[in-house]
Parts: C-alpha cells; structure tokens; sequence
C-alpha cells in the first residue's frame, strides 16, 4: 500500500491506483469528463487537474499514478483557475440548450458549473454549428452541438461490446461523433452510451423528451429481463415508470445493463405498446395493458369484480377438488418467496406430481452473448428449481395437454416479449373446465379459454419485495419500487388468502392511490 | 565564421542523389565502420557529442536512445520526415538532394538501438522527396545496404518509407505512431512514452531526419570535432531554413552559436531595400516572435533562444521587416493551428478556433479593446494543459505577438484598419 496524501487528507491505496481513483475512494471531489471507472484513460477533457507537489505543471489525475508520500491537491488557486478555464473551454461551443435538453438535471456540465464554474462567459464569436438529431440507430440520437468529445461512447464501443459502431470523425473543432455509413449503431448494449454520455449529446429515443428528470423518483431494483439478474435503478413518478438505468454492482453487471432489459419496465406501466418493424417505418404492432380487475369469464359472459371476491369464489371451487384435480403451472418469472408459498400450499392440498414447469425455449437457456444477456429470460429459474427441490416437486415441463385436471392454476409470465409461444400453450388448456391464471397483463389468449376462466391481476416485480436467485445461484433481494395497480395481488397474497386470510389484511399496497394519477399519457406519446 | 557545409557539402551535386554519386564522396563508408562497432560504443558516441534533436525539441539524442528498455522486444526506428512546422524546409531538401545520407544515418542509428525495422514517416506534399527517398531505399536494398545480413554483420535492417496524409499533428512524435498504426493521427498519452511503449507498443525511437543525417558525422570525425562546432549545450552544425523578408531566403547551415544578425545579413543578404527589420520568428510559427532588438543579439542556439523565453525549435527563420502588419501574421498564424488542432483535448479543440475567432473579428474591424486580454488569457489558459504540445504552439504565438506588438492591436481595433498598410483587411480583400 502506498501513502499520499489527497487536499490534506492522508489516504492508503494500492500500487498503480491513479490520483483520481484516489480521489474517488476518499469521497474527494474532482471535476472529470472523459474518465470512466470501466472505460480506458483518454485524457482529454483536462478537468481532472491537480497540483502536485513539487511539480510545478498541473497534471491531470486520471493519467498520473500515485506515488509513494505523494501530497495532491485540487483545491489550490491554481488548479480552481485551470478547472475553471477548462470549463470555459467546454461552453464556448455549447449550445446552452439546457431549457429544451434531455439531461437538464442530471448534465456533467450544468454539474460542473456549479461547482466550479460560476463566472461570466468571455466568449462573444459566433458558436460552432454542427448536426442536430443525428439518428445513430435503433435507440439513440446524438446531439452534436451538446457533444463535449470526451469519447466515452468511442471507447464503451470499442472496449465494452467490440463492436466498433462509433468514431469521432474530422479533426479539430469541426470534430463530430458518428457511425459509418450503413453501420448504425444497435448493438444490444447502445443505451448504456446514453447513460455515460456526461451531456445532452446521446440520448435515449425511449425516454426523450417524456420527463424531465427531476420530476423523476429513482429506486433501487432488479432487472427481470434474464437470468443475470442485473442491478437497476427504476425511474418513476405517479405516472408510472419511466426508464431503467444499470445501477454499479461489482459481481453481477458492473456498470452496464442491455437493451432488452431496458424495455422490461413497459409491462410494469398499465398500458405499454410493443413496436415491431423496420426502423422509419414504425408501426404499433400490439399494446398489451395490465390487468387492473379480477376477471371471472363464463359461457361467454364476463364479469369484472373485486380482486378479494375473485380469491374468495376460486377458494370455494378449490375445496371441492382432492389430490389430481388440480394443476399447477409455473414459470421463472417469479419470486422465490411466492414459489415458496404456492408449492406449500399446492403440496399440502393437492399432489406434488401436478406440478407444471411453464418453459419458454428451454433450448435456448445456455446461451450467453458473452457480456450480460442470457438465453434464459427469466429472471429465477434457479429459485423455482430450489423450491422445487425443497418440496420433492418433480420438475415437470409442461408440454401435455392439461385436460385431465378439473382445475388448473396457472401463474402466467410477465414479461410476454420472452414467451413467443403463449398460443400454443392456450391450446393445451382448451380442454379443462376451470382455469384460474394469475397474471399481470391482459392476456386474449387465457381471456378466450373455453369453458369457465378467472383472472386474477397479479402484481408486477418492481410492485413486490422478493428474491430472484440468477444464473450463477447468486439470491438478490429486492423491495417494491411502487404501486401500479391497486386490485393487483401477488402471489404469495393470493396464496395466503386461499388459506382463509382476508385479501385487505395481507395485500400491500406502496403508493397510496392518491399520489397517482390515471396514466393517459403514456399511451398517447407512446413510442416516439 | 560563416556557413560551415558539413551535412550539406555536396548538396550542389546532382549526382549525390544516386548511389554511385553518394559513394563516390565516401558514402556508406561510416556504416561500414559503425557495424565493425558495439552498438552501446555508438550510443556513448552520441551521447558524448551532445546532438540534439533537430525536429524542434532538441532532446539530447544519446539520452533519447539510452531510455530503451532491454526487455528484448523488438525495437522500431522512425524518421520522423512530416516536416509540417511552417516555414520549415530543410529535411525536404536533406531528402531530395541526399536520399541516401538519411537512409545512411537511420541504418547506423538503427543498428546502434538494434532495430530490426524503421520508417522514414514522410510528409505527403512532398511528393518528389516520397519518389526520391522510395528509389534510394531500392538501391541501398541492391547494394546490401539494407536487407538480411548487412555486409556481414549478421546485422539485419529493413526500411519503409510511409506518406503521410497532410495532417501538421502527425509531426508529433506519437501523433505520427498512431498514424503509422493506421489510426488517426492523434497523439497519445504520455506516459508511456515511445520508448518504452511507441509503435505498435513495442520500444520506439523517434529522430528527425536531420538528426539521423547527422550520426554519420559524429562518427566520422569524432566528438571533438564534431563539437568543435556550436556551442557546449548546443554543438554541431545545424540547417536553418530562412524565409520572409530576405534577399536570399533558402537553407543555410550553420554551426549553432551563430549570430542570428550575420545570418540575415551575411549569408542572407540582408532585407529588401529600403526595409528596417521589424521581428524575427526564430524557430518555426509556434516559437515566440522577437523584436528587432532581441533578434540582434541572439545567437541561434537552444540556450539563447530559451533565455529570450523563445525556442530553436525546427530553425526556420521567419524574417518580418516593416512592411508587414503583425495583426495579419497573428491571423495567418491562428488559423493555421485551428484548422490543425486534432480535436482531442478541449483547451486546444475549442481554445484554438476561439483565438482565431477574435484574431478574425479584429482583423473585420469588429475587435473590442478587451479583446487583446482576452486572446491572452485565452492562450496562457491553452498552454501546458494538453496532451501534445500543439496547444503551446498556438498559445505561444499569440502570447508574443500581442505584448510585444501591443500598439499595432490596439490601433487596428481603435481605427478598424492596419496601423502598417493604412487600410482594413476588408479594403485590402475587396
């Protein structure tokens, strides 16, 4: 370990630790740009300037490494100037377009001003101009004339996913991102460009122009997208939810997450439309809204009721029934708390060998596109197994028609975009008499089943607390984000309300309905 | 003392540029010296002679080699010939007029830092010296110059000559490896620096061409006589390309130390008629400009010129009498480095087209008196704060234009026209 010493402060680090990661584990501040914890060292913004001691040049701490008795600082007149001046440099040719931009709020530049700018522009030529909307792909626009050149999307690209999409073209201050000529950018990783864009200059077609960012709550979750289970933070506000964002988790994803992940929050909200089809030529394929009201369907006949009613009448119909009348069916798209309550429930009512293992393309589960996203899109196929395991289940794939069984409960996914083959699992249902399927979205497939069918709304993840156990059997624990659909249970709820508890005792409620408002806007901007 | 023609003593010869030409003045003969020597005996050589790099830096060329790991790597040698510093033109006539000196002075260079591969990075304008040098290489390759086994050393050197695409910034040394490595010629971070981690990340040595042409020379009359010449920080002879306001501008060697007032007067022959001198830019455009009075007394050598707060740097002369306006030179000056700055770094992305922008906007009789503080603190803020030194040269320019010519700014942004010419850039344009 070397000492130094960082604004009077003595700290301990390990040989090779640059003067800003020193910087970092002190809890120093220091202004930087093109410097990422993940990223290689560019040293081109020159903001992270420090005076070293008997070095009379500032040098710029992400590229000087720690030496031992080394005493640093950022906080000398000299370094405050240089910052400053640095920042100068940055604004001449910035737009100042905050008022209309995306990262108003949460801008390395408006950060940065604040605390070390302050002054009055000296600048009073003409600004550069450069390209505005600028498509670079499938999810990201760039910005130009906001683009700071700290080429931290250049090296993600280059570095993170090898894809090599982005360059800095022509030189000088004429210099511009951008992408070859029929080469866009769409990696399955490209919004995570927008995340470490320190500006306005990337940003996300999904979340563009929908919110302002401070109108924005941010909680802690995990994403449901795959079996990596990474690390997010779920932004949102009495509207819904609004965007995910990786949230640093050493183990699981680092810094990044995927764009498929990025879209697991759009079955949370009550109405969210899935796009499909060439880009320019966007057409709204479907749109898929929660289930906000328990469903009982009859000879045809629907009628809508509480959710409470609903347990309460399927409680009725499930004690007529003994062992081999009832089927259960199971997907990983839950939480290891609710298998924990539906298979004791299931195997102490009924026979542990009914037990039905929805998979979707299981042949598909080893893969790995060697950066986070995984075959198995479900987020605790582990966990089910464990609770499999603990309660001598037979792990049965479901794949037989389930005509046999009088009754069959059926647990339905929540992330559909995973299960391409809902039709066909309909179809195996065709035959029974009574289904009762817990779900969160409106499904027509189960709404359509033959004879007698309840629905159940079913709470989504980020309305939940729970445990998903990922790929490598590593449990993470998360806690409810907030409250989308009132009537919505989940399903260790619903079990414990088959036991005889009133629904109102056991049902968690998060937000108060109060605090939210009818969300009528995201279907209107819908997919921009 | 006068013009010394050590390097270029039979430049005037139109043959020196073949190979039975350039063995017929005892060409080749110090290679064939330098392999019946160690390397580090070489290395020493060098060393003890004090060459300095003639590129602009003036780096010790001894020390430079010295800092070579012994890890085993491979090592590679550039000749660094992306001559972009304006007014400089020596290396393109040390190229066109003696191909083979170079090619001469890289083997030996090469052997004495065992490189098994060189290029000579070549400006791409220079056209005729890419075709001149290229023919050279073929036949030094004939004569067994080059290629496996050099005359029995068991020593063997390939070279390649590599054009550049016009870029003033692939001249910088790590600018023109990454330029060399197919990637936009922008310089890198340092450290690592070429020598431990250069071109294609292996050890690299990096010498202008004069400062490889000059290797021969040390070995052929040795240190003492080489050092004979110039001064005890600065020995040996050095090409001095004066352009400007001269009788006879061209390029000139002489030994370092020499009155910068004889060159311009002596070998030069003076200003035009009738002309008083006015400034002198000593180095190439990025070094400081000085006043009559400073350019009286300085001597071309590096400690002088650093005294006087300038630089040797490529020793091209630009020679300024009284007939020109310094506002305009500024201008000439701004947007060259504008429109070169490789746009890594903000301070010189941005600081560079802003200092051209207020050059411009005075030039337009738009300038405001605040002005003139500002391009200084634009430039003092530019200086020192980037990766290559590209953001000094255009920095410090500006940074000795304006003091020293003060009175010239402010009347142009007082009357809206040139205090020299009398009238505006606009009249002058129309």
């Amino acid at each position: 370990m070397l000492k130094c010493t960082i604004n009077g402060k003595p700290v301990e680090v390990k040989p090779g630790t640059s003067i800003i990661q020193a910087f970092k584990q002190l809890g120093e501040e220091i202004a930087h740009y093109c410097w990422h914890p993940a990223l290689s060292v560019a040293g081109v913004c020159r903001l992270c300037m420090v005076e070293i001691e008997g070095n009379p040049r500032l040098q710029i701490a992400c590229n000087t490494t720690v030496a031992e008795g080394m005493v640093v600082t950022n906080q000398s007149e000299k370094v405050k100037d240089a910052v400053k001046w640095g920042m100068d440099f940055h604004l001449i040719n910035h737009p100042l377009d905050c008022p209309i931009c995306d990262q108003a709020g949460e801008c390395g530049l408006q950060d940065q001003y604040m605390k070390f700018g302050k002054y009055d522009p000296e600048m009073a030529e003409k600004k550069v101009n450069k390209r505005k909307v600028v498509d670079l792909g499938e999810r990201v626009v760039l910005d130009s004339e906001r683009c700071i050149l700290c080429s931290r999307c250049v090296r993600f690209t280059e570095e993170i996913t090898k894809t090599n999409e982005l360059g800095i073209f022509n030189r000088g201050d004429r210099s511009e991102i951008g992408t070859f000529e029929g080469k866009p950018l769409d990696n399955n990783y490209s919004v995570n460009t927008v995340d470490i864009c320190p500006v306005g200059a990337l940003t996300s077609k999904d979340f563009r122009f929908k919110q302002r960012v401070w109108f924005l709550k941010d909680k802690a979750s995990i994403c449901n997208g795959c079996s990596t289970g990474c690390n997010v933070e779920v932004d949102y506000n009495k509207e819904g939810i609004w965007r995910l964002r990786p949230r640093y988790n050493e183990q699981v994803n680092g810094y990044w997450m995927c764009d498929v992940g990025r879209d697991v929050y759009k079955n949370v909200n009550r109405v969210h439309t899935d796009v499909e089809g060439e880009r320019g030529e966007k057409q709204v394929k479907k749109s898929i809204s929660r289930l906000v009201q328990a469903v009982h369907r009859l000879n045809g006949q629907s009628e809508y009721m509480q959710t409470g009613f609903a347990v309460s009448k399927v409680r009725e119909t499930l004690s007529q029934y003994k062992k081999g009348d009832v089927a259960l069916v199971v997907t990983g798209q839950q939480t290891s708390e609710e298998y924990e309550a539906l298979l004791s429930y299931f195997t102490k009512s009924f026979a542990a060998d009914d037990v039905f293992h929805w998979q979707n393309n299981p042949e598909a589960w080893g893969e790995f596109d060697g950066l986070l996203l995984r075959g198995d899109r479900n987020p605790n196929t582990k966990g089910l197994i464990k609770a499999f395991e603990k309660h001598k289940v037979k792990s049965t794939a479901w794949t037989q028609d389930l005509g046999k069984y009088k009754l069959v409960l059926l647990v339905a996914p929540e992330n559909l975009a995973a299960y391409p083959n809902i039709r066909e699992k309909a179809d195996l249902l065709k035959n029974n008499k009574t289904v009762v399927v817990l779900t969160t979205s409106q499904i027509p497939e189960f709404a359509n089943l033959p004879d007698e069918t309840w629905q159940i709304p079913m709470k989504s993840f980020m309305e939940k607390a729970g445990t998903f156990v990922n790929f490598s059997g590593l449990e993470q624990k998360f806690a409810p984000v907030t409250t989308i659909v009132d009537a919505a249970v989940s399903a260790d709820e619903f079990v414990a309300a088959l036991n005889g508890q009133a629904l109102e005792q056991v049902q968690k409620i998060y937000t108060n309905p109060t605090e939210r408002v009818e969300n009528q806007f995201i279907f209107q901007r819908g997919s921009l | 003392m006068a013009e010394v023609k050590m390097l270029t003593e039979h430049y005037a010869d139109n043959n020196f540029q073949t190979i039975e030409g350039y063995q017929s003045k005892k060409g080749y003969e110090m290679l064939k010296k330098a392999l019946n020597m160690q390397p580090t005996e070489i290395i020493s050589l060098v060393k003890e002679s004090g060459l300095r790099g003639r590129g602009g830096a003036g780096f010790p060329t001894g020390m430079k080699w010295s800092f070579l790991p012994n890890n085993g790597e491979d090592r590679y040698l550039l000749c660094n010939a992306d001559e972009g510093e304006p007014c400089t033109f020596k290396d393109r006539m040390m190229m066109e007029r003696a191909p083979h000196q170079l090619i001469e002075g890289m083997i030996i260079s090469a052997f004495a830092v065992q490189s098994k591969k060189s290029y000579i990075y070549i400006r791409g304008e220079y056209t005729h010296a890419i075709k001149v040098v290229e023919k050279a290489i073929k036949e030094a390759y004939k004569a067994g110059f080059l290629g496996k086994d050099i005359l029995g050393s068991h020593f063997s050197h390939d070279m390649d000559v590599y054009s550049g695409a016009g870029a003033y910034i692939c001249g910088e040394e790590t600018g023109m490896i990454s330029s060399l490595e197919g990637l936009k010629g922008q310089p890198k971070l340092k450290p690592p620096f070429p020598a431990v981690k250069g071109y294609l990340g292996k050890p690299t040595i990096v010498n202008n061409v004069e400062t490889l042409a000059s290797v021969i020379y040390i070995l052929r009359d040795g240190v003492e006589a080489y050092r004979k010449f110039g001064t005890q920080k600065s020995p040996g002879t050095k090409l001095f390309s004066v352009s400007g306001d001269v009788m006879k501008p061209g390029n000139y060697e002489v030994p370092l130390g020499y009155k910068m007032k004889d060159l311009i007067e002596i070998e030069c022959g003076g200003l035009k008629p009738g002309r008083k001198l006015k400034a002198v830019i000593p180095g190439g455009t990025s070094a400081p400009v000085l006043t009559e009075e400073e350019a009286n007394r300085a001597t071309l050598d590096y400690e002088c010129l650093a005294d006087m707060k300038s630089m040797l740097g490529s020793g091209s002369i630009v020679v300024i009498d009284d007939s020109r306006c310094m506002v305009d030179l500024l201008g000439v000056i701004t947007h060259f480095y504008h429109h070169e700055s490789c746009g890594q770094c903000t301070p010189c992305r941005e600081g560079t087209g802003w200092l051209n922008k207020v050059v411009n906007a005075i030039k337009a009789g738009r300038g405001s008196q605040q002005d003139i503080d500002t391009l200084c603190k634009i430039a003092d803020n530019m200086k020192g704060r980037t990766i290559c030194a590209l953001s000094d040269a255009a920095a410090l320019p500006v940074l000795s234009f304006v003091p020293k010519f003060r009175s010239e700014f402010e009347y142009y942004i007082r009357e809206g026209k040139s205090q020299v010419r009398g009238i505006s850039y606009a009249e002058m344009h129309h």
